[in-house]
């Protein structure tokens, strides 16, 4: 029996008053893999942000395991254009609940915190996961995931390559000890060399049975990875694949802008 | 001139440059972490040594300062956790926070300083020294105390560095630092510490405080020169390591000396910034940093 | 494009005219010196406060010398006129000069930095020049300052005569001229170039707008009529302290422009108003009164940072929405048969998801068409085709909420197009019209196309003085000419010049020729103008567009050549990329064609509805031109 780990309910969402995506509804089982694939500027950073607790939705529900992320209701009108309601209201989402929960949302081209080494950043990194057993195993499973990071352990973040920073990223993420990983375009920027060694990583994880949500623009990176595919445009979902039935790069291409015109 | 002067004046400008890199490194952590600069840290300062010197009267000679000391410290910490809940929260999502921030710990830097003046009235004030000999090192004759203050300053730093430097809390605090959002998404509490770092600021300005308060009279409105100086020092030092500020309080120490001793004391000020201009005009991310502000 | 008419044709001009000849004779009963003084004060403050706004406001120059320039006014009045002995006049006149060259200097070292360290730097400067100050007792008086400094006279008449009656206009004539060079300032070149610099600096300066040039401006335009206001409190007061150096003044003067408001020059005459009046009035209990004004600092900034202005223009728009809704609600009982003699057909209230709505239907005929009126307009805009077209078709329209004699809506949710389609749908569903054909104009068109995008039952589609755009906002500057009513269409309020202004424009029918349009600008709600342009961003344009591009339903577009807001080459090109579709250009008409030539308007949609409501009845043949 697949049971349901993360429940988006009509969620809509932006930066006020400029509403970025609408009435998104998902449900994702914890056995699949799923990828959402879409233009730049169309809303998926935003929508995951939400999902992460990062933004306030302004309506919807996020639930995750059953509980619900955000608070109960619609994201209250704001009738004074001057009134700081950020000292009355509280936020409607915590990313802090998310993570302690286990959603574990790894940002697009992540910054980390460029002043501490690897080392420090991965020593903060399993605080979400406060109460989850197995950190020591994924520890583990970290090194082998990533050699290339034991190498750079000393080493500050701003002084690492932009794969490695990906790589450390994620090992963050994986150190949460998450029950959802989302990845936002772990492949973004990268040379060639590097994007295949860190789509090795990314399937490996999907093998030791974390469940995974993945952005990208390289569509035959998702094909190959996910059990199922999202389209994502103008801030909903157009369209679903399943299985079998994920198209591969030209198809998605042609789907997405049509056949030329003459 | 001769030698000993010279001596003496360096190891003031030595004794006085502990003190500005307690308040600095103070100031210097709110900075870095919150992005504001905290004007009522001044007003801390007198704050912090009002609490120390009403504590003291209870036993004005014996343990009355350390006793003294460890009260204001303590309720500092408190004061300062909840000063940011009150002066940097509120708009911590609002574009111009900057402005806002600057406004707000004005202030509140207007409201303790006359608070303090309803409280214990415009007279000068003194914290008794818990020691008052002095020592003779190379032939200069030094006040303990002072020297006792040096130490202590030192160890507060060290413990500081070690802090940030070694336990998961202070690490995490120099994580939400850098980049707030990644600090949420890896379930760290940032509001919590936001005011953790406040409350550690507020708690090394107390702890200067009472020094001050012990070496010099206090009245309500004595906060203004030690901000100054802690402003002069953060942006003559940078903030780019946790060290900068305390190379520059050390630099603007012994500055200071020198320049009473040469220039009187009228043209001291003049000095010290004139040089924070000509910094910010050559090399505006300070002289011990580069162009970056963090922990 | 901004929209920038003369100051005597806004709103503001009645209130300044008004407030300006109040101060002017308030002399007259208020003899007291004290009152006098108090008022006298409140102007300097206001001057200074609202001065600062140029370059913390309007510029995003966190200057905090700005008391500098006060204090270096007062400090050159002094030594001019009492050691130099030069004539007071001129000294006051002088005063500007050392300020500005202040502000000049200042400039070279925050050009290179940002945000807090102009902070910094501006209060080190301060410091600075205090200490300099002080450290030259000979001359200024050091920490005691100077007194008995020569008062102004003009030909043996003391200022301070007549209980200070020559200072009172003095001060009031500096704060007229320190208000009109503000106002002038904001709508220059340089007060353009300040403002393009806070808001997006690296365009700016890609655009050729020298950032050096704009902030030395800022710090050198900043500094005139605060000198000249310290100058002349020398002259008044005869005293020149280095208190006002302090933090303390700091504090004083920053409340005013908190309180007040930033980016205007009205709120820091109101706080100066309320804060030195309270000042004054609490000036025995010292610390107290400090403290108060310390947390009403906080206060403000914290739970209402608008300030006093922004509350009062708040509370003006609330009040307008009142007014608009008794108008409404009168006029829909009180002007029935007028509405019966344009319309032929009586209006009801229809109750939709959005509220009533008031909406007229001729009831008979099988074939309906519903109409869609625009931005401020009002359902009998369409008089000419109810008369005309009624034989044939049964004719509904209705006014949108905020609008003609519907009631008023909720700003956050009755206000948008997508709420105005739905209330479409409402419409058409209780009085069971079936499949309709829509025409919508202005707003209105795209109210129609929202409509028909959301997937709502029609046969047929028209749209007037709409560009249907894919993008916001990226097509709206290519789909409109910029002009200046796309400004007026989103303002909440318009002064009565500024409504006669877009009355004619949009319709081109004068006063006695289209009382009824005319009526329906001075009716519509202005936060349904503002809220309309706010939503904007969340509607699903590229829905409508590919609408547009697949609908199988006959669609024009009917425009005015010399419609003077769209951008008609858009349109034609557009229209080349639909599938099914024809602009039609009503010769010497603009922006409202079915109002300005009936005639021909009728004739030209005549075909297509006939070919709308054909493919109806006929589904096989539903491509037919």
């Amino acid at each position: 029996m697949t049971s349901t780990l993360l429940e988006l309910q009509d969620l809509s969402g932006g930066y006020p008053p400029v509403s970025v995506f609408r009435d998104v509804s998902l449900v994702f089982s914890p056995d699949e893999t799923l990828g959402i694939f879409g233009p730049n500027g169309h809303g998926k950073t935003t929508l995951l942000k939400t999902v992460a607790g990062l933004i306030d939705p302004w309506r919807g529900g996020v639930y995750f395991d059953g509980h619900r992320l955000n608070a109960e209701g619609d994201m209250p009108a704001r009738p004074s254009e001057y009134v700081n309601y950020d000292f009355f209201r509280r936020r409607r989402t915590q990313a802090r609940t998310a993570a302690q929960a286990g959603l574990i949302y790894v940002m697009q081209n992540n910054l980390l915190f460029p002043e501490l080494t690897v080392e420090e950043v991965l020593a903060i990194a399993p605080q979400a996961a406060f109460g989850r057993p197995g950190i020591v195993q994924m520890k583990d499973t970290v090194d082998h995931l990533f050699p290339r990071l034991k190498e750079r352990w000393q080493s500050k973040i701003r002084y690492l390559s932009g794969g490695e920073r990906q790589m450390a990223s994620i090992a963050a993420g994986l150190l949460a000890m998450p029950r959802l990983l989302i990845l936002d375009e772990p492949t973004l920027g990268l040379s060639p060399k590097l994007r295949v060694e860190l789509a090795n990583a990314i399937h490996t994880i999907r093998d030791s049975g974390v469940p995974l949500i993945v952005v990208d623009q390289n569509a035959q990176f998702l094909s190959n990875l996910v059990s199922r595919l999202v389209l994502f445009e103008h801030g909903s979902i157009t369209r679903e694949f399943k299985g079998s039935n994920v198209p591969d790069h030209d198809e998605l291409i042609t789907m997405m802008f049509g056949e030329t015109r003459g | 001139m001769s030698f000993e002067t010279l001596l003496f004046v360096l190891a003031s400008g030595i004794l006085l440059g502990g003190l500005y890199a307690l308040m600095a490194t103070g100031l210097a952590v709110v900075w870095t972490t919150l992005g504001v600069f905290n004007f009522a840290h001044g007003s801390f300062v007198a704050l912090g040594a009002y609490i120390a010197w009403q504590v003291s009267q209870l036993a004005p000679t014996g343990p009355g300062f350390v006793i003294g000391t460890c009260v204001a410290v303590t309720t500092m910490f408190g004061f300062g956790m909840m000063a940011h809940f009150i002066l940097i929260k509120p708009f911590e999502r609002n574009p111009s926070m900057v402005l806002l921030a600057v406004i707000a710990t004005l202030a509140a830097a207007t409201l303790i300083e006359n608070s303090l003046l309803l409280i214990w009235g415009p007279r000068d004030k003194l914290i008794a020294p818990p020691i008052t000999e002095h020592v003779s090192i190379l032939s200069v004759h030094i006040n303990a105390f002072e020297l006792m203050a040096l130490g202590v300053s030192a160890l507060t730093l060290l413990a500081l560095a070690l802090f940030l430097r070694r336990a998961r809390l202070g690490r995490s605090m120099r994580a939400v630092a850098q980049n707030r959002e990644a600090a949420e998404l890896m379930g760290l509490n940032v509001p919590l510490l936001f005011a953790l770092a406040f409350g550690l600021s507020a708690a090394a300005a107390a702890l200067a405080g009472s020094f001050i308060g012990a070496i010099r009279f206090i009245n309500p409105s004595f906060g203004v020169d030690p901000l100054m100086k802690a402003l002069v020092v953060v942006i003559l030092g940078g903030v780019a390591r946790f060290s900068s500020p305390i190379y520059a309080a050390f630099l603007v120490g012994i500055t200071e000396a020198f320049a009473s001793f040469f220039l009187g004391l009228y043209w001291t000020p003049a000095v010290l910034f004139s040089m924070m201009i000509a910094v910010l005009l050559i090399k505006p991310e300070g002289l011990f940093g580069y162009q970056s502000k963090t922990l | 494009m901004k929209y920038a008419p003369p100051f005597q044709r806004t709103n503001g001009f009645r209130p300044v005219l008004l407030t300006f000849a109040v101060l002017m004779i308030l002399p007259l009963g208020l003899t007291d010196i004290y009152s006098r003084h108090i008022l006298i004060l409140i102007f300097l403050y206001a001057v200074l406060a609202s001065n600062w706004d140029i370059s913390l406001g309007l510029s995003g120059v966190f200057n905090f010398a700005h008391l500098a320039y006060f204090a270096i006014g007062l400090y050159t009045y002094a030594l001019l006129s009492k050691v130099l002995h030069i004539d007071p006049w001129f000294a006051l006149a002088f005063t500007p000069i050392p300020a500005i060259i202040f502000g000049l200097l200042l400039a070279a070292p925050i050009l290179r930095l940002d945000g807090i360290y102009v902070i910094l730097v501006t209060i080190a400067a301060v410091q600075l020049l205090q200490q300099i100050t002080v450290s030259q007792s000979t001359y200024t008086g050091g920490t005691g300052g100077m007194i008995l400094l020569p008062r102004l006279e003009i030909a043996g008449y003391r200022f301070s005569d007549d209980n200070r009656l020559g200072y009172y206009y003095l001060s009031l004539t500096l704060l007229a001229a320190s208000t009109m060079f503000l106002y002038k300032l904001e709508r220059s070149s340089i007060g353009r170039a300040m403002k393009a610099m806070r808001d997006n600096k690296y365009y700016a300066i890609s655009r050729g707008v020298s950032e050096a040039r704009t902030r030395a401006m800022t710090m050198g335009i900043s500094a005139i009529f605060p000198a000249l206001a310290g100058g002349f409190q020398g002259a008044y007061l005869r005293v020149a302290s280095p208190d006002v150096f302090g933090l303390g003044f700091l504090t004083v003067i920053l409340s005013i422009l908190l309180l007040g408001g930033v980016a205007t020059v009205w709120g820091p005459l109101i706080a100066a108003f309320v804060v030195v009046g309270f000042s004054q009035l609490a000036s025995d209990y010292g610390a107290w009164r400090n403290i108060f004004l310390a947390i009403m600092i906080l206060g403000v900034i914290v739970i209402y940072p608008g300030g006093l202005f922004a509350a009062l223009q708040e509370s003006w728009r609330q009040a307008n929405r009142k007014k608009t809704q008794v108008i409404a609600s009168w006029s829909r009982h009180a002007r029935v048969a007028d509405r019966l003699r344009l319309m032929g057909a009586p209006d009801k209230l229809v109750v939709t998801r959005h509220g009533p709505i008031s909406v007229c239907d001729t009831q008979v005929g099988e074939r309906v068409i519903l109409f869609i009126h625009g931005n401020s307009s009002c359902k009998e805009i369409f008089h000419h085709q109810f008369q005309a077209l009624r034989t044939h078709y049964r004719l509904v329209a209705f006014d949108l909420p905020g609008h003609g004699v519907s009631p008023n809506g909720r700003p956050d949710k009755d206000y948008r197009i997508e709420a105005y389609a739905t209330i479409a749908a409402d419409i058409i569903e209780r009085l069971q019209l079936g499949k309709p054909f829509l025409f919508g104009w202005s707003l209105g068109g795209y109210v129609a196309l929202e409509y028909a995008a959301s997937g709502h039952p029609l046969c047929g589609l028209a749209i007037s003085g709409t560009s249907p755009i894919a993008t916001y906002p990226e097509d709206m500057s290519r789909a409109y000419q910029p002009t200046t009513h796309m400004e007026l269409a989103s303002t909440p309020i318009h002064s009565p010049h500024e409504k006669a202004d877009y009355a004619w424009h949009t319709t081109r029918q004068s006063r006695t020729e289209a009382l009824f349009a005319w009526r329906a600008v001075w009716r519509t709600d202005g936060e349904a103008r503002r809220q309309a342009f706010a939503f904007l961003p969340s509607v699903k344009w590229h829905r409508q567009m590919t609408f547009l591009r697949t609908t199988q339903n006959p669609f024009a577009m009917i425009n005015g050549p010399e419609d003077p807001f769209i951008n008609h080459k858009y349109c034609a090109r557009l229209m080349r990329l639909c599938r099914n579709d024809i602009v039609h250009l009503i010769d010497s008409a603009g922006h409202a064609p079915f109002l300005e030539k009936p005639e021909t308007f009728n004739e030209t949609i005549r075909p297509l509805l006939n070919m709308s409501f054909e493919s109806q009845t006929n589904p096989s043949n539903n491509r037919g031109h």
